[in-house]
């Protein structure tokens, strides 16, 4: 791109002479940069755009009039009048013998065909090098992802800074000296025995290959390039499929709004899974004699042990007409329907549609209500939105960030790159969580508070800001109110008596409160730890009414962000896919909003509000919900009680699964339909940002599978409805008319820019990334501060169940694990169950670390191999719940938050003991992998 | 679909074993607990991770991997942050698991010009014999004591002239620590009026202008090598905003380069007050002063000078912070040096900016070389006509000769700046060795080049050599005799260059290197060395790199005789 001379007049502009030419550098381009613009090339290697530049490769030196030496034009402004030569015989030397003496010491072995010294070397014209080469490091292949060869390595140490300054990961450096300068992970460790999390940014970065993806897959040529999103967490990072003969072949971050390129290891390498051969191709109806039970296991290699295969119009008919009968004969609320927050928008919308017209209840929820469902409920009540104020990226604009029950390094691992970014540029990061994670080394507070006990600490906090004369008197005046009721409630709450109950000194308490408070612009992010709590809605409210008291909102850099978890979350909930919601969070009991529905889709509506997830698998325990429609959720793995949950499924008289592997839920199904994974289709997507994405399909399905959408529109037409949706890009149009704030968005625009943020009421509307400026959404424009006693967890530590368990996720595995788990990386990496607790409570029961530990709750009992891991708090244990082997859900409880209707996933009482018998059942190992041919 | 093969995934698990700790290495209680108690309340600043990465090696005699990682920990820092750094000092043992330490005694023996010309060689192979195997004996780069040529340390004691009975005699009675030399000490500098020049600026008797008017008129050059104006530095640091910072550079690493220690083992508090005037005119509140490791007695010397400065202040003084170096030439690099302060690897930065802008700390930094500083006092005491009526030759002021090699009387010479080397040996150096004929020079330590001693008459000061494609620098002056090659020497001098390269820039970390090899054939491809050497003096990011191709310019330019055979 060349911008002509003349455009260039703009203040601060710089002119200069290039080679001859006079030219116009912009405020703060490099010489480099200006010339590229201008179209002049001038090798260089150690720097690529987005990247802060280093200057030491040497390869893009110039001659600066009246300079003794030459300069790096990466790193070189240029200044008014300065005469710069970048082809004269002494920088082109200069150039050509950095180059050559690069070149003379890396193999002539490709690691990566698009080598950006390989092209260079090309472009000066350098034959073969007259230098030695340096004695070679042998080739570390130890990291399942990625294969280090640095033979291949030039030291320009793009791989430190993107390991160092883009993800601070930290794992890479640059170790020893002189001609043994080399790059190391850690201690010179191999990358797979290192701190490595593979997020693979290293990899991108590397201009040679020496860093590549593992088993050559930088040495496939891809044929097609597809412009996608990712599909795991809420960050919503945008990337690009390489593919070649319908299969993915590598995975490369794109310059989304969220991710700007970069991508964590679940995004660029856990792609394998959509060629897994457990894949469902053919749909299958369950063989008579095989009675469901809670204990009912189907290998999923061996589907046909339990199923027998059944054409598509077979097994529609068997479960559409199923379920019909069962509406006509039980009436509508005996059905319900689970979506899920993995499908598009579209899928999402069209799914409520199906269960809302089609079944006739409200009885439809998704895994919203076991993430962030007392948040939700929180903010809506608070402030009359359950949406973030402001994008995870405003911590970059952020003087204090407040990050609570989140662990974003594991479960949103490019979002905390964010965080970490913003911490080296001077932001103070107050990090508030009972499991010490990696940023707490970033954290100017690290606050390791007793697990259950948020809601005394956060009050100690107002109880400080309001002592301390902290509070934002006019913003509370103007858009507040309850503060009286707030004000009264915290006074018992000082930062002294809530000490000993939070474990945190009070002097730490109030200090981070003023710290908040009296910063320009505080943002609070939480996760899970918050909100799967049965009093998750008054933690939640606590952080609410803590923004609200400072008036820390409504600004860039200042707000609230709970970090949704799914990638499609935030839009599933927002499209209606939740029991007391239609699209764009009407509630059903609104008789407004129920005639509005009811005129848009042709159909009458139940005005009373559905049972929500937990409640349905209660109700098909009793026997009030006798039929099922499950598209993409496994509840049989991700809700508490898990034992329970499946008893329950297998009571029904119909479980419909439509899903792309044998999932647990799948064991109990009576029709398994085969769908599309998400390469597979084209939707949008809502980040965790509000902003809505477009994945677009790269692969065509694999047998008989259908597109999602396609398999609901076919479900819908047995249930009496008449649809004729052909593409998502119709149901999107229908979705525009249903939301408001959506309205403005259209389908081409989503093609042409990927990425549009909502509010969007008007087409051509630039989309809000921080709302909340001047009002509240809520019928008096005011947010409402709502007090939090200090409760405690349904089943706390006794002496028979003396430990606390956490369940929560690893970095590696995506909820239930039926995707991470099939793909090889992610599966080596982190290929079983574990149990992390600190060392000293290993000790204390005589385990070694990785030896054999039983956890047993009231409800059930699991073994697993111990982790020794100091950042979990004694007394504690954490599980994550992917693992089939040892669910961790067996254990969980029950028991709701009374408004969010959330689990108390993070906190029940087991008992820990030495020894057990481990599961010798473990992954999918009857899995294929990708190796060399 | 793409070719494939199907396997059991679970053959590609390493053992389908699940960790057993979190990724990569863990704390090890034991080794954390070591930490603390070194570091004890000492704060956990990054820049201070080089003086802590000391505490460990000076009470284990290495830094194990598992120190390295409590270390992080405790300061909060990535493992391969303190690896990284730890690694790039030569006086950092690094040792891994099944690695074996290092015996408890190392005796270093210098292997850089001068000691080799003293048959350093030879010496380290027979210390080596004489100590025995529970003696490391390595070979290491200048240890500036080249007029007590060859010159070794045992531990942190350096042994003149050494022999390799003296070495072995050291280490057998355990005589690790130095000597500390007789030197004007704090009430003898105070009763001949030492500290007064400071005392009269804090009381108002002189103020800052004034001050840097006279150092201005004195034309008073730093004496590091770069010979940038003293009183034009002060003026142009004064004028930036505070906070401003002082970065003094004792890492005086410059092969055949002994002048500060000379002066720092005589008359530690004359360079003190320099230092601290120099703070006062400028507006400063910290000085950094940075100490080569291998100085260890003027390591002892200066804390002891500060500790009795600070208790009996004769005014306000600057917060000073004695910093020790490593072992790294680079660290002399005036950024290379600020970057190590920092408690980093020493990699030279890219200017601009310059220091005096953006420097230690990112705050504006007046940096300056020990010896410059050392004559403030007597600028500022006697008019700066102490200092610029010296002079010969047209040049003024005058120059610490370091004189070593083939002299009768090798050491500091205080002389004219001017003189030439010939009137140098004549008239401070006692003439040549015996049996030893003026062949060639080094006029400025290991870059500056080398000069056959037909241009032996050439005034020696800054700016004076450059027409010859050399430069003065330091005024380390190594003299070769007849017995000596030139292109020896210049590839001594590359493979100290190539030792001590930060590895940063590639002309310098690859081109130092290839140049070895190439200058180590019997036959010079003198064609490809140009190359080389052009590129590597053009395009290397700092001093080191750029210079360090000199003596094989000067080596291809004026003794084509011995690239000929004929030598």
């Amino acid at each position: 791109m060349s911008v002509p001379l003349e455009a260039a007049q703009d203040v601060g502009t710089v002119r200069f002479t290039l080679d001859g030419r006079e030219m116009a550098a912009t405020p703060g381009e490099t010489i480099l940069e200006a010339a590229s613009r201008h179209g002049i090339e001038i090798p260089h290697l150690c720097y690529t755009p987005g990247m802060r530049p280093d200057g030491n490769c040497r390869a893009c030196v110039v001659e600066i009039k009246g300079e003794r030496v030459l300069a790096p034009s990466c790193c070189r402004a240029p200044a008014a009048g300065m005469e710069v030569q970048s082809a004269s015989a002494r920088a082109r030397h200069a150039q050509k013998v950095v180059v050559e003496m690069l070149v003379s010491d890396v193999p002539e072995r490709v690691y990566r065909p698009d080598s950006e010294l390989a092209r260079w070397r090309r472009w000066l014209g350098i034959g073969k090098p007259r230098f030695e080469a340096r004695a070679q490091p042998s080739a570390d292949h130890s990291h399942p992802a990625m294969a280090v060869n640095l033979d291949a390595c030039i030291q320009c140490t793009r791989c430190v800074r993107a390991c160092r300054e883009v993800q601070v990961n930290d794992v890479i450096g640059y170790a020893f000296r002189g001609a043994q300068s080399k790059i190391v992970f850690d201690l010179d460790d191999p990358m797979g025995e290192s701190t490595c999390v593979a997020c693979g940014e290293c990899v991108q970065a590397c201009p040679t290959g020496a860093l590549a993806p593992a088993h050559d897959a930088y040495v496939v040529a891809a044929d097609r390039m597809v412009e996608s999103v990712c599909p795991y967490c809420g960050v919503g990072c945008q990337l690009t499929y390489h593919v070649k003969d319908n299969a993915i072949v590598r995975v490369a971050g794109r310059d989304g709004p969220a991710n700007h390129d970069r991508l964590c290891v679940k995004g660029r390498f856990g792609f394998d899974y959509v060629a897994h051969p457990q894949r469902l191709t053919k749909p299958l109806i369950r063989k008579p004699g095989f009675p469901k039970s809670g204990d009912f296991v189907v290998d999923p290699a061996n589907p046909l042990s339990v199923f027998r295969e059944a054409t598509w119009d077979e097994a529609l008919d068997l479960a559409g007409g199923t379920l019909a009968r069962i509406r006509d004969a039980h009436g509508s609320r005996a059905l319900a329907g689970f979506g899920s927050a993995k499908c598009s928008n579209e899928e999402a919308y069209l799914f409520q549609k199906l269960v809302r017209t089609g079944f006739g209840s409200n009885n439809v929820d998704h895994c919203t209500r076991l993430c962030h469902a007392s948040s939700v409920a929180a903010l809506l009540e608070g402030i009359g939105s359950g949406a973030v104020s402001n994008p995870v990226m405003d911590v970059m604009q952020a003087e204090v960030v407040l990050l609570i029950g989140a662990n974003p390094v594991v479960n949103h691992p490019v979002a905390a790159t964010w965080i970490k970014n913003a911490v080296k540029r001077g932001t103070h990061l107050i990090l508030a969580d009972p499991r010490r994670s990696e940023l707490a080394r970033h954290a100017k507070h690290y606050l390791q508070f007793k697990p259950d006990t948020d809601v005394a600490l956060l009050n100690a906090m107002m109880y400080t800001i309001i002592e301390e004369g902290l509070v934002a008197q006019s913003f509370v005046a103007d858009r507040t109110s309850g503060f009286d009721e707030l004000r009264k409630n915290v006074a018992g709450h000082s930062p002294e008596a809530m000490a000993p109950v939070c474990g945190i000194p009070a002097d730490t308490i109030r200090a981070v409160a003023r710290l908040y408070a009296s910063s320009s612009a505080s943002m609070i992010l939480w996760g899970m730890g918050i909100s799967q709590h049965s009093h998750g809605t008054d933690n939640a409210r606590c952080l609410i009414a803590l923004s609200m008291l400072t008036g820390q909102v409504g600004r860039p850099g200042t707000g609230l962000h709970p970090l949704r978890g799914q990638n499609n979350v935030q839009g599933a909930s927002d499209v209606g896919l939740i029991p007391m919601m239609y699209p764009d969070y009407r509630r059903v009991d609104n008789p407004d909003a129920q005639h509005r529905f009811e005129a848009l889709w042709g159909a009458s509506l139940d005005a009373k509000a559905g049972l929500t997830v937990v409640e349905i698998i209660n109700a098909a325990s009793a026997g009030s919900i006798r039929g099922m429609y499950v598209m993409g959720e496994n509840p049989a793995m991700s809700d508490p009680d898990v034992h329970h949950a499946r008893e329950a499924l297998g009571r029904l008289e119909m479980l419909v699964v439509q899903d792309i592997f044998l999932t647990e839920t799948c064991y109990l199904a009576d029709v398994i339909l085969p769908a599309t994974a998400f390469p597979e289709k084209t939707g949008t997507f809502t980040n965790t940002d509000r902003t809505v994405q477009l994945g677009r399909q790269a692969l065509s399905p694999p047998g008989d599978a259908r597109q999602d959408l396609a398999i609901i529109v076919a479900m819908a037409k047995r249930l009496g409805l008449d649809w004729s949706y052909a593409h998502s890009r119709d149901v999107f149009a229908e979705m525009r008319k249903a939301m408001p704030s959506i309205a403005g968005i259209t389908w081409e625009r989503l093609e042409r820019e990927h990425a549009v943020t909502y509010p969007c009421e008007h087409e051509g509307d630039p989309g809000q990334h921080v709302v909340f400026t001047h009002d509240f959404p809520t019928p008096t424009g005011r947010a409402r501060l709502v007090p939090a006693q200090v409760t405690h967890a349904a089943e706390r530590p006794d002496a028979e169940y003396p430990y606390v368990l956490i369940t929560g996720r690893q970095l590696e595995h995506w909820h239930t694990g039926s995707m991470t788990r099939r793909t090889e990386v992610l599966d080596a990496i982190e290929p079983g169950p574990v149990v992390s607790m600190h060392p000293g409570d290993l000790a204390a029961l005589g385990v070694v670390a990785g030896g054999a530990v039983t956890v047993e709750s009231r409800r059930g009992k699991i073994v697993l191999h111990a982790r020794a891991d100091d950042g979990t708090p004694r007394g504690a244990v954490f599980v994550p719940f992917c693992y089939h082997e040892a669910a961790a859900n067996l254990l969980t409880n029950p028991v709701l938050d009374p408004f969010g209707k959330i689990p108390e996933f993070k906190y029940c009482a087991v008992r820990v003991g030495a020894g057990g018998e481990i599961s010798a059942e473990t992954g999918y190992s009857q899995g294929s992998a990708r190796v060399p041919a | 679909m793409a070719q494939r093969s199907v396997v059991d995934v679970s053959k590609l698990r390493r053992a389908r074993a699940v960790r057993t700790q979190p990724k990569g290495r863990a704390v090890d209680p034991q080794a954390l607990a070591d930490v603390q108690a070194l570091l004890g309340d000492a704060p956990r600043r990054r820049d201070l991770l080089i003086e802590f990465l000391h505490r460990i090696q000076d009470r284990h005699g290495h830094i194990s991997a598992a120190h390295i990682v409590a270390l992080a920990q405790e300061m909060r820092l990535a493992m391969t942050e303190v690896y990284e750094v730890a690694t790039f000092y030569h006086h950092f043992d690094v040792v891994k698991e099944g690695e074996t330490p290092p015996p408890a005694v190392t005796v270093r023996v210098c292997t850089t010009l001068s000691c080799q010309l003293a048959g350093a060689d030879a010496l380290r192979a027979a210390a080596a014999k004489a100590c025995g195997s529970n003696v490391r004996v390595i070979g290491a780069p200048c240890i500036g004591r080249c007029e007590h040529a060859p010159a070794a340390v045992v531990g942190r004691n350096p042994i003149d002239r050494a022999t390799p009975d003296a070495i072995a005699a050291a280490v057998a009675s355990g005589s690790v620590e130095p000597a500390i030399p007789k030197h004007i000490d704090y009430s003898a500098y105070r009763r001949h009026d030492g500290y007064r020049v400071l005392a009269s600026c804090h009381a108002g008797e002189r103020d800052p202008e004034s001050v840097i008017a006279a150092l201005e008129n004195s034309e008073l050059r730093g004496l590091g090598g770069a010979g940038f104006p003293a009183g034009r530095k002060w003026r142009i640091v004064s004028t930036e905003p505070a906070p401003r910072l002082m970065a003094v550079n004792i890492d005086e690493g410059e092969p055949g380069t002994f002048k500060d220690r000379h002066y720092l083992e005589r008359d530690p508090h004359r360079f003190l007050e320099g230092t601290l005037i120099a703070a006062w005119a400028v507006g400063i509140d910290d000085v950094y002063i940075y100490l080569r490791d291998e100085y260890a007695a003027s390591r002892a010397i200066l804390e002891k000078a500060i500790a009795e400065l600070e208790a009996d202040a004769p005014c306000a003084l600057p917060r000073l912070h004695l910093r020790r170096g490593a072992g790294a030439y680079i660290c002399g690099e005036e950024s290379a040096m600020i970057e190590s302060i920092e408690g980093k690897r020493g990699m030279p930065r890219l200017r601009p900016p310059y220091v005096a802008q953006v420097g230690l700390f990112g705050r504006p930094t007046l940096e300056h070389n020990m010896e410059t500083l050392y004559w403030v006092r007597v600028i500022l005491e006697k008019g700066a006509e102490a200092f610029s009526s010296h002079g010969r030759h047209g040049r003024k002021g005058l120059r610490s000769f370091s004189v070593s090699g083939r002299v009768a009387k090798p050491g500091v010479h205080l002389a004219p700046a001017g003189i030439t080397v010939r009137e140098l040996i004549a008239e401070h150096c006692g003439g040549m060795l015996p049996g030893h004929e003026f062949y060639a020079y080094l006029p400025g330590g290991a870059s500056g080049g080398i000069l056959p001693a037909s241009l032996g008459d050439v005034p020696l000061d800054f700016d004076t050599l450059q027409p010859y494609g050399c430069f003065i620098g330091s005024a380390a002056i190594i003299l070769l005799s007849q017995h000596d090659r030139a292109r020896d020497a210049a590839l001594n001098l590359m493979q100290f260059f190539a030792d001590e390269s930060c590895g940063q820039c590639t002309p310098c970390r690859v081109g130092t290197e290839k140049a070895v090899g190439l200058l180590s054939k019997p036959a010079w491809d003198v064609p490809l060395l140009n190359e080389l050497s052009q590129a590597m003096t053009d395009a290397s990011i700092c001093g080191l790199g750029q210079a360090a191709a000199n003596p094989v310019a000067s080596v291809i330019k004026y003794f084509s005789d011995e690239l000929e055979g004929k030598r």
